[in-house]
């Protein structure tokens, strides 16, 4: 079992951004502007997109290859396209709900909820990722802060957690570039200031009319060779299919 | 008839010290047998108790349908209706409600299952013993509702300490939907018990509830009785009168067979020493007696020269013999209440040790009872009249002149 | 010289001789019957519990019974088996595949421990094919056959021939799934085991999880549950260093052991008591002797015998009869626990643990049966009589000889 990274396959699902131009001010105003804006980063009325996830252990390496379709905050469908042994294997969300399919075998299965909280594919993400998701903007109070050897091209916030959030961590750090604010890293730590994880934006570029990092690494601090990395080859926002994808019949169909 | 009945009173206390002698060694046979019956009753009452004491109660109530797949759904039918029932019920010293669910907790280093219990705080130290176990932290009595007890093992594989955050994750009841809360450690605790210490997390009952949207209801209802013998008791009206309305009451034979077996085992082997124990001691009843009693031949081979009828001299040795038990008996009875006495105010200490999964965190003490002092008294005065009719129908038939020559 | 008036002392008085050796050979006989009833029974019920599931001995890769993992693997368990075989006093070895998956019929699913076994070699060490209680068991090459644990099997609502699919992880990281038949249910005798259990053939076990060649565990059935420890060295040996752990069952059993112990303890408390007993009644034989004696001994005296010698006289005479004893009551309970450790004692209630019914129980000869009571005889035997033969010796010669 791996902690859960939310807000990574929040991104992985819903992968969204806005462009906005910020000023360079201290106050108040700006840091919830800012928040705003990377909370808003990740949401998407309707997207689908095709990614790589690379999984490292210190077992094992492999690469998965995949679409997903999101619609809203509560519909997901992923299917994978390889290797060929996991081709054809898919996962539907439909609130709280979750279902896998495994073409070797032509069925489908509930995941009971004692599972949710298992590995998701065997990947570093859980099931649980791909069901609930928090608001940055509501759930945690923020402030800037300053780190051992900033880089001047970097702003940095700190977000605490509300006292009664069901997450583990004290806070999280979050480095974002000045001016287009697009997150460059994320750093959790547990409460008695000890670095968890870490989690890295990459590689830049347009997709689906947008400008986002490409690539998401996380990394444990604690588990030897152990890393899952995330690369988007292909992003449409706002994309238009049916909602009929989003149901067990799609879910059981060979594409 | 009540002249040889003095006479051998008599007899028996003239000589004080061959009296004595004899009447201690046979009453320490005695007490040895009370002494060993205490302790076995000591041993299986300790046994149940490690079993049930620790946290499972000696009876629990459940949903008849929770024992058999541990859905969340399946809580008590009509709870509130049998909490009042063990309320007034004279046979009940306690119990307690709780939930139970199955969950993942996690921290920043680790994740893993648990098997959550909401507990009521106020009720559930008078029949668990978790609160005598906390190591760090106390038993829920911050007031927190966010707070959480934990086993230390399980404390060490999420490497967290007092005060530190965790989140449980558990399926709702009725819709599965996914609930997740934060807590915060606010005691530890360490049972000897590897189960517990690994995969049991303890919140309060109300939040328990509210976090699975149970509103009231609870899985389990765990109880003791005002005497462990209610609990073997399979034939108790008091298990059909609980099993109504869908529920099952059930005392632990049935929850733990595994203990039911090792403790009919246990019984059987007691039974099989105790037979044992008692021939020893019944050996130690014939010895005594023979000699008291050969000891005597001269004065008996008088007797009969003298005129006592063979019939006589018999009868007499055996009415000796049962004044000789008499004394006996009062000196073992005397022996034995002491020695166990002593004993369980002491106790023997067997450390911690698991048994049957179960682990001996007690003292070991003797128990007394009165049916000691009856059956093992009678036993002994039978036994030693029965012995003694050898050497009374030998001294019957002695010749005299034999007798006062011949000594032993 | 002593030891001829002691001897002939002894047989002269033949009554009282024959009490007092009868009173410590019962004593001996009686203790030397609970010992080997008590290590009997209980070596009885630790043999049945390990031959039950997790066997005698088990072999790990290193590491895994602390912190299980499906990498912590034998390699080539075929040659390891082999190797372990020709251990002489393994009886059986049996291989074992766990890791945890999902397990679905129809629409309910659960969490399950996916437990691969060799069928046949399972059935002979630990009697698998008699725990189950429904269907059959496997059929010998792997058939694409599942066995579930009793409680799974009701939280599925599965039956005999339903299909039941299987989710895991492989140990290359990949998705492991399959297609099982329902061929049988288990009652292992452990509740908890049976609520999650899912049983799979070794083979294709090791073909979801794509481990060829690999298991986490062999469990090893010795013939005597005494020599375990140093068949479990020779286990080591014969194993070389390549890695793996080897451990008994005093250590994956840690709750079973101690519990012999506790039991051991209380079964010290009885030998005591009985001991006590004994010399109670050993002491009251021989201060009457003594008391009687006591002219016999004034004229011992009086013709220039030192105390010490009258000391050892009677010291001497209670030991020619606590050998006596000791020989016949080794005798008498020899014989006694050899038949009773061939047929056994009926249990009055049977009682049934992990598909095996016990019916009768059975005493054990060991050197603990006859040396403890032997040595508590003569021991407490000697130490008694020091009284007595105090009293003898320290008889004042005149008045001794007035009395009667």
């Amino acid at each position: 079992m791996r902690p859960s990274q939310h807000l990574a396959l929040v991104l992985l699902v819903c992968p969204a951004l806005a462009l906005t131009p910020g000023a360079q001010t201290n106050d108040e105003t700006e840091i919830r502007a800012i928040i705003e804006e990377i909370d808003q980063l990740y949401r998407s009325e309707s997207s689908y997109s095709e990614l790589e996830m690379e999984v490292v252990t210190p077992h094992w390496q492999r690469t998965l290859a995949m679409e997903a379709w999101s619609l809203g905050l509560d519909r997901t469908f992923i299917r994978i396209t390889s290797p060929k042994k996991e081709r054809g294997v898919a996962t539907l969300r439909v609130e709280s709900e979750m279902w896998n399919y495994l073409p070797k075998t032509d069925k489908v299965i509930k995941i009971p909820p004692s599972m949710m909280m298992s590995s998701w594919m065997g990947s570093d993400f859980t099931n649980d990722d791909l069901v609930k998701e928090f608001s940055l903007f509501e759930d945690y109070t923020y402030e800037f802060v300053t780190v051992e050897a900033p880089d001047d091209n970097l702003i940095y916030i700190n977000c605490i957690p509300r006292e009664d959030l069901p997450v583990v961590w004290g806070n999280v750090v979050i480095a974002a570039r000045r001016g287009d604010h697009l997150p460059v890293w994320q750093k959790y730590y547990d409460e008695k200031g000890a670095l968890v994880r870490v989690l890295h934006y990459r590689d830049i570029r347009e997709m689906g009319g947008r400008t986002l990092p490409a690539v998401m690494e996380m990394v444990p601090q604690r588990k030897e060779g152990h890393r899952t990395l995330i690369r988007y080859t292909r992003v449409e926002f706002d994309a238009q299919f049916e909602e009929e994808i989003f149901s067990l019949r799609h879910l059981r169909s060979q594409r | 008839m009540r002249l040889y009945i003095k006479l051998a009173w008599r007899n028996v206390l003239r000589n004080k010290r061959r009296t004595f002698i004899a009447g201690t060694a046979i009453g320490i046979g005695l007490a040895a047998l009370i002494y060993t019956d205490a302790l076995v009753v000591g041993m299986e009452r300790n046994m149940i108790r490690a079993a049930t004491a620790s946290f499972l109660g000696e009876g629990q109530i459940h949903s008849a349908a929770f024992r058999e797949t541990f859905a969340i759904d399946q809580t008590v039918n009509n709870s509130g209706r049998v909490v009042a029932g063990l309320e007034s019920d004279t046979l009940v010293q306690s119990f307690t409600t709780r939930t139970l669910a199955f969950a993942m907790i996690s921290s920043p280093a680790n994740m893993t299952a648990v098997t959550m219990v909401g507990v009521d705080p106020r009720r559930e130290p008078d029949l668990s013993q978790v609160d005598e176990a906390i190591i760090e932290g106390n038993f829920l009595d911050g007031g927190g509702e966010r707070d959480i007890l934990i086993g230390n093992k399980l404390a060490e594989l999420l490497e967290v300490r007092l005060g530190d955050r965790v989140v449980v994750t558990a399926a709702q009841a009725h819709t599965g939907d996914l609930a997740q809360e934060m807590f915060r450690i606010s005691g530890i605790f360490f049972l000897n018990i590897a189960e517990m210490d690994q995969s049991m997390a303890f919140v309060r009952l109300g939040k328990a509830q509210s976090m699975l949207d149970l509103g009231t209801e609870v899985h389990e209802i765990a109880i003791t009785f005002v005497d462990p013998k209610y609990s073997r008791n399979t034939a108790l009206p008091f298990w059909d009168a609980y099993s109504t309305d869908g529920n099952q009451a059930l005392g632990w034979p049935e929850i733990l067979p595994e203990l039911k077996a090792a403790f009919e085992l246990s019984r059987f082997s007691t039974v099989l020493v105790g037979l044992i124990l008692f021939g020893v001691v019944a050996l130690g009843i014939v010895n005594t007696l023979f000699m008291s009693l050969y000891e005597r031949m001269y004065e008996f081979g008088v007797m009969r020269a003298v005129g006592t009828s063979p019939f006589a001299i018999g009868r007499l040795i055996v009415l000796e013999a049962g004044a000789l038990a008499v004394v006996s008996i009062v000196l073992g009875v005397i022996l034995g209440f002491v020695a166990t006495y002593i004993s369980m105010r002491i106790g023997f200490d067997y450390g911690g040790i698991d048994f049957a999964g179960v682990t001996f965190t007690e003292l070991l003490y003797p128990v007394m009872q009165v049916s000691q002092f009856i059956y093992y008294p009678i036993a002994v005065f039978l036994f030693t009249a029965l012995v003694s009719l050898y050497p009374a129908s030998f001294a019957a038939r002695i010749i005299p002149a034999a007798a006062m020559r011949k000594s032993l | 010289m002593i030891f001829t008036i002691a001897l002939r002392n002894v047989f002269r008085q033949k009554r009282r001789t024959v009490l007092t050796v009868l009173t410590m050979l019962g004593g001996f006989a009686l203790s030397a019957i609970a010992i080997a009833w008590s290590d009997g029974s209980y070596s009885y019920i630790i043999d049945m519990f390990a031959r039950n599931q997790l066997g005698h001995i088990q072999v790990h890769g290193q590491g895994y019974l602390d912190r299980p993992s499906l990498y912590k693997v034998i390699g080539d368990y075929d040659e390891v088996g082999a190797a372990i075989e020709r251990v002489p006093g393994v009886e059986f070895w049996a291989p074992r595949v766990f890791c945890a998956g999902l397990a679905a019929v129809g629409n309910k699913s659960a969490g399950v421990r996916i437990i691969g076994i060799d069928p046949e070699r399972e059935s002979a060490a630990t009697r698998f094919d008699r725990k189950v209680t429904s269907g059959r068991s496997f059929s010998p090459s792997a058939a694409g056959e599942a066995v579930l644990g009793e409680g799974l099997a009701k939280t599925l609502h599965a039956a005999i021939g339903d299909e039941v699919v299987v989710v895991s992880q492989a140990a290359d990281g990949s998705i492991a799934n399959d297609l099982y038949t329902i061929v049988g249910l288990v009652a292992t005798g452990s509740n908890i085991s049976d609520q999650s259990a899912l049983y799979l053939h070794l083979h294709d076990a090791q073909e979801l999880l794509v481990l060829e060649g690999r298991v986490h565990e062999i469990a090893v059935i010795g013939d005597d549950l005494d020599d375990v420890p140093d068949l479990a060295s020779d286990i080591k040996a014969a194993l070389g260093d390549n890695g793996l752990a080897v451990e008994t069952w005093k250590e994956f059993a840690k709750s079973f052991y101690h519990a012999m112990k506790v039991d051991q303890q209380g079964s010290w408390i009885m030998v005591v008591i009985i001991v006590l007993v004994v010399a109670v009644g050993v002491l009251n034989t021989v201060l009457m002797t003594v008391l009687e004696r006591t002219r016999e001994y004034g004229v011992l005296r009086a013709i220039g015998t030192a105390p010490a010698q009258i000391f050892r006289l009677v010291l001497l005479e209670v030991l020619i009869m606590a050998a006596i004893a000791v020989v016949l009551g080794a005798a008498l309970s020899y014989g006694v626990n050899y038949a009773l450790s061939i047929h056994g004692i009926t249990l009055p209630v049977s009682f049934t643990y992990g598909g095996v019914v016990f019916t009768k129980m059975f005493t054990e000869i060991n050197a603990r049966s006859f040396y403890i009571p032997g040595v508590s005889v003569v021991l407490s035997a000697i130490l008694i009589s020091m009284l007595p033969a105090t009293k003898a010796a320290r008889v004042a010669p005149a008045r001794a000889m007035r009395t009667h």
